[in-house]
């Protein structure tokens, strides 16, 4: 019936195509699948079974239900930004794509709140809403093309998550299908606190291997009155670091607070968005405060007296709109501009205390100088998200294997400081043995206690998130079995 | 007798002078231990823990006791578990603005602590000075300043938690963006203690408030389609206020001495910044309307009085009438019409009720005084006119002995079999704090 026009003779390819609506909704020629071998993390690649394209949150349950049924390794995509891997088919997995379902369901500015489908592209929220003034705020750097279900998925973050939180805090109710197939909603009608636990907490950011999301009610806000954006330039790292404390210390939040070093901006400066920035200087920080418009002169006035006392060569407020929007494509695409300056690069996302900066930045530099690999740093200073990018050439052997080692040592250093190793990109397939860095394997068992409650039998996503059961874990397990006997 | 060979085992465990023997005259709310310890340590929890995990007793864990009367079917647990003694600073890092601390410390002495390093932590919540952290995040309290602070799921970046087994299980770290593996944090928010003892809590700091008032503003009596048109001009504006509460005339009576609804609407920012923004209410202020601006300190006694106002489980003191608190939850603008309600049950059902619910964030807070049955049937109203809304009514605070009668949750969601399994691996024995959450969990 609906399966017509399929040329497979594999009985699962024509049930789900069957459960799709036909061949229009479904890849599963090899031709078709490479497509879909990596997300934004091209370090592995495998091919999916197939990708199929439902329509609606019926369709997912049914597909759903029938991978789980027929034992079928399943995982929904969003865009495939993702840079950590989360959406690989590591196992050969049935993907089910939610790029059709990207309907702007509801608005409901009186609220402050609206309802999307998973497909929906982060970007088009805000574009559709800011006429009347309004935003929705976390703002990957990817947002013109991601989508909100993956941004639901990593727990995305951006540039503005400083003073206005990330994905998790704007979330108020979900849609999920279960890996049975059962449709649950929780957040009942976007209502905050209902009584349970937070689910809504927990599937946030749990990299798909919870449920998938098929229905997603977020918080907008109003836009800010007033916004002011500052460039400023320093000779020392050490200075631009003390500077990023001074005015988090003198009490204000910024929007956003952000850092690139000396290689950064040899590359943002020879990519597409160059904005004269100096090459000679071993910092530049953009600040952005925003709030009411009676207070922005004063938190202005203070973040360039900071940035005088920390000897700046030049500091300078954006005269207008353009300006700004200049300044932040030039670091908004920073990492794909260091496709100018190095044939490959590998990105990092650390998280550390932001009084270890200067220390960290010195170390990150001594593994640089030990793996013999240029390291840039862009970084969410305020928040103390460190994005390190190894640049390397993948066409000399082994320099691949030296960046993940090298990307990997950096991590370890985020780890030792008090910090952790992913602060928004997930720990996907990339991160997977990094975990260790941070949780004990009493602490990963715990986390893997909960998945079992969502997803038994573990076909949804498999692989992902969590290291291959150590050593001593196999023994407790094997322990245990012994002691069941 | 149980109790005997109870307190045994546990003096191996505890120092006798940090266990008390309960006098058996019960406590009208319930949730007593028919021991109670005080551990002074995180071994000590989780010895504790595990001692009672591995000999089938009950747990009833406890901070200041504000929360006593919040869920719960049992009147003594085997054992009472207060946290009042392990509490404390851990590690400030001023610069970082992050703050780890025991979870048996008062939220006042945290923010007194802070103070002087012009931080805060960014909640507000009833009795500080009785109420835990670690309470307050197992209960996930919060009050009408959510709307410009979050909630305690916005605050906390970190935690420590015993699990029954004795074993620590750290979620989160002591950095402010984290997405390491599952959010185990958002697990042990708000679950009532029936999965773990929080021992330690990490929190993300706020600068402190550098200038604040509070615009009240009165409205005249049944005037809701007015305080609706405001509000909703009002949330359309660029302000920015942290507060948009709607009281009921009830209560801005005893607050305020006017007996009108009225909106509490807070602001806190640089002084410029706060005057600015009082211009604007006054420019858009409706007829007919009353406003007051109170400035820093009489803001503050404002609200110190406001955190005051729901019952206190931690006090010995009962009245002659039941008291009882309701926390519901609706669509944000819904909330005008639970205030409604609320005013208006008390001629039909001749109890008092004390009620105010945030424009910006759906969540009203209800104080009930009467008669047990006039009580219980108000609850049975206020619960069915949320759900009607699409909500949910929970009550906060009740006496033990009503709380055989009315489902403190109301009705368990679809999804339970969720919430269940969360608890059976975690707590597979049923130890801590049974009874008291949703569904019986």
């Amino acid at each position: 019936m609906a399966a017509k026009g399929i040329k497979s003779n594999d009985k699962h390819i024509l049930n789900l195509a069957a459960i799709v609506g036909g061949e229009r909704s479904i890849l599963y020629q090899k031709e078709d699948l490479v497509a879909y071998d990596c997300d934004g993390f091209t370090l592995h690649k495998h091919l999916p079974k197939a990708v199929v394209f439902p329509k609606n949150a019926q369709e997912v349950a049914r597909l759903v239900k029938y991978c789980s049924d027929n034992h079928l390794p399943f995982l929904a995509r969003g865009a495939g930004t993702g840079l950590s891997g989360g959406a690989i088919p590591l196992n050969g997995e049935v993907i089910i794509s939610l790029v059709r379902m990207k309907r702007l369901l509801n608005v409901d500015l009186e609220n402050r709140r609206a309802v999307v489908e998973p497909g929906f592209v982060n970007l088009k929220l805000t574009n559709s809403i800011s006429d009347k003034g309004y935003y929705y705020a976390p703002d990957p750097s990817s947002q013109y093309c991601c989508t909100i279900g993956g941004n639901v998925a990593e727990n995305a973050g951006g540039a503005h998550c400083l003073k206005y939180g990330v994905t998790t805090n704007h979330i108020l109710g979900l849609e999920v299908v279960l890996p049975n197939g059962e449709i649950i909603e929780i957040g009942k009608n976007g209502i905050p606190d209902s009584p349970g636990y937070d689910l809504l907490g927990l599937l946030t950011g749990s990299e798909g291997t919870l449920g998938i999301v098929t229905k997603i009610t977020v918080r907008i806000l109003k836009n800010p009155e007033a916004k002011q954006t500052v460039l400023a330039y320093f000779d020392k790292v050490s200075d631009g670091s003390q500077a990023v404390s001074d005015i988090v210390s003198a009490g204000i939040v910024p929007a956003a607070l952000e850092m690139m070093d000396k290689i950064a901006i040899e590359g943002v400066e020879a990519a597409a968005f160059p904005v004269g920035h100096p090459r000679d200087i071993e910092a530049v920080l953009l600040i952005e405060v925003d709030g009411i418009s009676a207070g922005i002169e004063e938190q202005i006035n203070q973040i360039l007296e900071v940035c005088k006392k920390r000897n700046v060569r030049e500091v300078k407020v954006a005269q207008d709109e353009q300006e700004r929007g200049r300044w932040w494509a030039n670091r908004k695409t920073g990492f794909g501009a260091m496709g100018a300056i190095s044939p490959d690069y590998l990105v990092q996302d650390g998280v550390i205390p932001r009084s270890r900066l200067p220390e960290v930045l010195e170390r990150i530099n001594k593994i640089s100088e030990d793996y013999g690999l240029r390291i840039a740093n862009i970084f969410h200073a305020g928040d103390g998200n460190l994005h390190p990018l190894v640049l390397f050439d993948a066409r000399i052997p082994g320099e691949s294997e030296k960046a993940l080692k090298a990307g990997s040592a950096c991590l370890q250093v985020c780890a030792d400081v008090g910090g952790t190793i992913t602060g928004e990109h997930g720990v996907g397939i990339e991160k997977r043995e990094e975990m260790r860095f941070v949780f004990k394997d009493e602490e990963i068992i715990a986390q893997t206690n909960i998945r079992e409650v969502f997803n038994p039998d573990n076909l949804l996503n498999a692989g992902k998130l969590f290291p291959s059961p150590g050593r001593c874990v196999e023994i407790k397990t094997e322990m245990k079995a012994a002691a069941s006997r | 007798m149980i109790t005997a060979e109870l307190l045994e085992d546990l003096k191996a465990i505890l120092p006798e002078e940090r266990i008390a023997v309960d006098n058996e005259q019960g406590h009208p709310l319930g949730n007593s231990g028919k021991v109670t310890v005080y551990p002074n340590s995180e071994e000590e929890i989780a010895n504790i823990l595990r001692y009672a995990n591995d000999n089938g007793k009950k747990i009833s864990v406890v901070g200041g006791g504000t929360k006593r009367g919040f869920g719960g079917i049992i009147e003594y647990a085997d054992i009472g578990l207060s946290l009042a003694n392990y509490k404390g600073f851990v590690e400030h890092v001023v610069g970082d603005m992050t703050l780890t601390v025991k979870a048996g410390t008062p939220v006042k002495e945290l923010q007194e602590y802070l103070a002087p390093f012009n931080q805060k932590i960014a909640m507000d919540v009833n009795w500080p000075e009785y109420a835990t952290i670690g309470g307050v995040i197992a209960a996930n309290d919060s009050g009408p300043k959510r709307l410009g602070y979050g909630s305690a799921r916005d605050a906390v970046i970190g935690l420590r938690t015993v699990y029954p087994d004795g074993t620590v299980i750290r979620s989160g770290g002591k950095v402010v963006k984290n997405v390491a593996g599952y959010d185990m944090n958002k697990l042990f928010i708000g679950s009532m203690g029936t999965l773990g003892v929080v021992s330690e809590v990490t929190l993300k700091l706020r600068p402190r408030t550098k200038y604040e008032s509070l615009v009240l503003l009165s409205f005249p009596e049944g005037d809701l389609q007015g305080i609706r048109s405001f509000a909703v001009k009002l949330l359309d504006s660029m302000m920015e206020p942290v507060a948009l509460e709607l009281l009921n005339p009830s209560l801005a009576e005893k607050l305020t001495g006017q007996h009108r609804y009225t909106l509490a609407i807070s602001f806190e920012d640089i002084e410029s910044s706060v005057h600015y923004q009082e211009e604007f209410i006054k420019k858009i202020q409706p007829a007919q309307t009353e406003l007051k601006i109170l400035s820093i300190k009489d803001a503050l006694v404002f609200w110190d009085q406001f955190y005051q106002m729901a019952p206190n489980g931690a006090a010995d003191t009962a009245g002659p009438q039941t008291e009882a608190a309701l926390k519901i939850g609706v669509v944000n603008l819904d909330v005008i019409n639970v205030i409604r309600e609320c005013q208006l049950l008390q001629d039909t059902h001749h109890v008092s009720a004390l009620a105010h619910g945030g424009l910006g964030h759906g969540l009203c807070q209800v104080i009930l005084e009467g008669s047990s049955d006039d009580i219980l049937s108000a609850i049975n109203l206020l619960r069915s006119s949320a759900e009607q809304l699409g909500g949910y009514a929970v009550v906060k605070h009740l006496p033990f002995s009503l709380r055989q009668k009315v489902n403190v949750w109301g009705e368990k969601p679809a999804h339970y079999f969720l919430l269940e399994g969360i608890k059976k691996k975690i707590d597979p024995n049923r130890i801590l704090n049974p009874g008291r959450f949703v569904g019986g969990i």
